[in-house]
């Protein structure tokens, strides 16, 4: 060491040093460009120490490789990667110390030189946050062939310092903007999801809610109403959670809504949608859905259920029906076909909802299922259809919701049923002139025009020759009763019998290009109604069959 | 809704007419069936009048559909004639107003 270079490792820190260190500091903390800054520093360091080269290291990726993020010199190694550990500056950060090497050749870790460029000394400071080190910064070769000392050391290591915090700061930031840029998308992803949902409409007998687990929901529902009157609606739930499953929940709702608004059967427009959305979806990804219509005139609900939970119908004395037949959920099988239910609603309701609403946990701990869902709703059931979900949704929130959970109700109370007439009969072919009497005295009381009564009379003959001739298969032992009521502009005849239970799936109208005789007796139900369907009898064994027809009374007629 | 309800088998020029009277249904429609391809084996040409039939159900149709496809397998003539109003109307109904040989009277059936 030279008597110079011996007198300033003695000087300790001058007043040159303070004011370099003022200005790095000064211009970490006002710069909005941390690495423009950082290549100043590196230059400012090397001319500052005197060194002929100097270059800033960052730890970079998961096996701790070092890179050059910013050097000064007469070769360029910006983007140089070191292995972890490797080198004097690996040693450095292994360490956490500054290495002083004045003369590489004699140092086994020195990995070689770069570009021409030939290491004599290197004096290298580990960068160190409280969390442990993130780079190292070096100095190589110091001019005039002078060797780098204990006073450089202290120099370089003072430098150090603001160019770890100015670091430290920049990465910081970096996190939180991108931290916030992150939080603004999602919360434009749950604003379009919101904005997907259909909007309030008073008096709408289909109300739905949607809770998200997270910022942003796999789930969704729509309804919306179709140009006939009836109201379409539909309820998913996205495999998965986060931002992919929220995109695949925009397209599948998007998809609903378009296939749905041609009141397309239910069983068709989720093949539809099932086609469609198997085309693109990859990744194991799938959507459950349960997708149908109500008739506000009839009261009847059509649907049919791609692996959703069972649509749940609450009677209005209390009673539940779960409603199990279903399909696969949509984009995982292409072309298959799904099951079509259907049920009369009359002054009952129907629950859908997504598996977060049954899997919460209870106070055991178990996942509440579908019992534990209708205890919540049967203990809200004197609140309005909204009321009744955001109560739910409380209940369901109070019990630690782990899942996206949407709910929907379908309840209609504006039209109330009044009872028109009705006969008991035997299993008796020769019955079914009374049923004739009875049905045609009724609609010649409303004054139905001649030929809708005829084709009305034709249609309840035939349901109840069919009871006669297939449920019982002629027992004259059998007893049948036919009722009919009117709801609103509806016409309801509800066959009720005590045989076994028929094959509902078996009983459909027949192809009538063939000519032949027999089995047309459904054909004239079909064409006649405008709806009908089998229902579960409330109590005891037997069949319900309800036949539905819309009339334009005239106004002596009117009941209301 | 008072006519009694049967069926009678009469010669008319040349034809076996089936007369059919009152509301054809469950309960006797086999009996109108038996007439019809009893009329088929005595005579080339039958033809069912349907003039008094007040309403027809779809086992009253069978019994017509069997023996139109019983008499056109055997190259008979089988007509329905003067049919009412009721039984036009579930005819068209069930789409069958067009499959069988309909004539407003037997004369006409005659002339086909």
């Amino acid at each position: 060491m030279s008597s110079a270079a011996t007198a300033r490792a003695n000087q300790g820190i001058g007043s040159d040093e303070v004011a370099v260190l003022a200005d790095f500091s000064q211009a970490f903390a006002t710069t909005l460009d941390v690495t423009q800054t950082v290549r100043q520093a590196v230059e400012q360091i090397a001319a500052h120490m005197n060194a002929e080269a100097a270059a800033l290291f960052l730890i970079d990726g998961p096996k701790g490789e070092l890179v050059c993020r910013a050097c000064f010199g007469p070769v360029d190694v910006t983007g140089l990667r070191v292995p972890q550990g490797r080198g004097i500056v690996g040693r450095s950060i292994k360490q956490n110390k500054v290495q002083l090497v004045q003369n590489v050749e004699t140092d086994a870790d020195h990995a070689g030189d770069v570009g021409g460029f030939v290491t004599r000394s290197i004096l290298c400071a580990p960068l160190t946050t409280g969390e442990g080190a993130i780079g190292a910064l070096q100095v190589l070769n110091k001019r005039g062939g002078e060797l780098f000392n204990s006073h450089d050391r202290d120099i370089l290591r003072l430098l150090a310092v603001p160019t770890t915090l100015a670091l430290s700061n920049a990465r910081l930031a970096e996190d939180l903007m991108e931290q916030e840029r992150i939080r603004r998308e999602f919360q434009l992803a749950r604003q379009m999801q919101k904005d997907l949902l259909p909007r309030r409409e008073k008096d709408c007998p289909v109300v739905g809610i949607n809770m998200p687990a997270r910022e942003i929901s796999g789930d969704f529902y729509d309804h919306f109403q179709l140009a006939d009157g009836r109201i379409a609606f539909c309820v998913g739930d996205v495999s998965g959670k986060g931002m992919d499953a929220a995109l695949l929940m925009v397209r599948a709702s998007s998809l609903l809504r378009w296939a749905g608004k041609e009141g397309t059967p239910p069983d068709l427009w989720l093949k539809r949608v099932n086609d469609e959305i198997c085309t693109t979806v990859t990744g194991g990804r799938f959507v459950c859905v349960l997708a149908g219509y109500y008739d506000p005139v009839s009261g009847m609900l059509e649907w049919s259920n791609g692996g959703l939970p069972p649509l749940l119908l609450r009677h209005p004395g209390g009673q539940y029906r779960q409603v199990i037949a279903d399909g696969p959920p949509l984009g995982i099988v292409p072309g298959i076909a799904y099951p079509s239910n259907r049920a009369f609603l009359g002054n009952g309701s129907a629950y859908i909802y997504s598996d977060g609403a049954t899997d919460v946990r209870g106070e055991k701990g178990e996942p509440i299922g579908i019992e534990g869902f209708q205890s919540l709703i049967d203990g809200l059931v004197d609140l309005s259809p909204r009321a009744r979900l955001r109560g739910l949704v409380s209940q369901l929130r109070h019990m630690k919701l782990a899942d996206d959970t949407t709910l929907m109700l379908v309840e209609d109370l504006s039209t109330q049923a009044h009872y028109l007439g009705g006969i008991s009969i035997h299993c008796d072919a020769e019955c079914l002139r009374l049923v004739r009497k009875t049905v045609d005295k009724q609609l010649r009381e409303l004054a139905v025009p001649v030929e809708v009564r005829q084709r009305l009379v034709l249609a309840i003959d035939e349901a109840t020759a069919n009871v006669i001739r297939h449920a019982y298969k002629g027992d004259p032992g059998g007893r049948m009763s036919l009722d009919i009521w009117r709801r609103g502009e509806a016409l309801e005849f509800v066959l009720r019998d005590w045989a076994e239970a028929i094959n509902k799936e078996a009983i459909k109208p027949r192809d009538l290009s063939h000519c032949r005789p027999g089995g047309l007796g459904v054909n004239l139900i079909d064409m006649v109604m405008d709806s009908w369907g089998f229902e579960q009898p409330e109590s005891g064994n037997g069949n319900v069959l309800r036949m539905i027809k819309h009339l334009e009374f005239r106004p002596e007629s009117n009941l209301n | 809704m008072a006519e009694k309800n049967g069926c009678t088998t009469v010669e008319e020029g040349g034809f076996q007419v089936v007369k059919v009277q009152g509301e054809v249904d469950l309960s006797w429609s086999q009996k109108l069936r038996k007439s019809i391809l009893d009329a088929l084996g005595k005579s080339q040409k039958v033809a069912v009048d349907l003039s008094q039939v007040t309403y027809i159900d779809s086992s009253g149709i069978a019994a017509l559909v069997e023996g139109f496809q019983s008499a056109r397998g055997k190259g008979q003539h089988f007509s329905l004639v003067s049919v009412s109003q009721p039984v036009i109307a579930v005819l068209e109904l069930a789409r069958l107003d067009r499959v069988f040989p309909i004539f407003e009277s037997l004369d006409l059936a005659a002339q086909s």
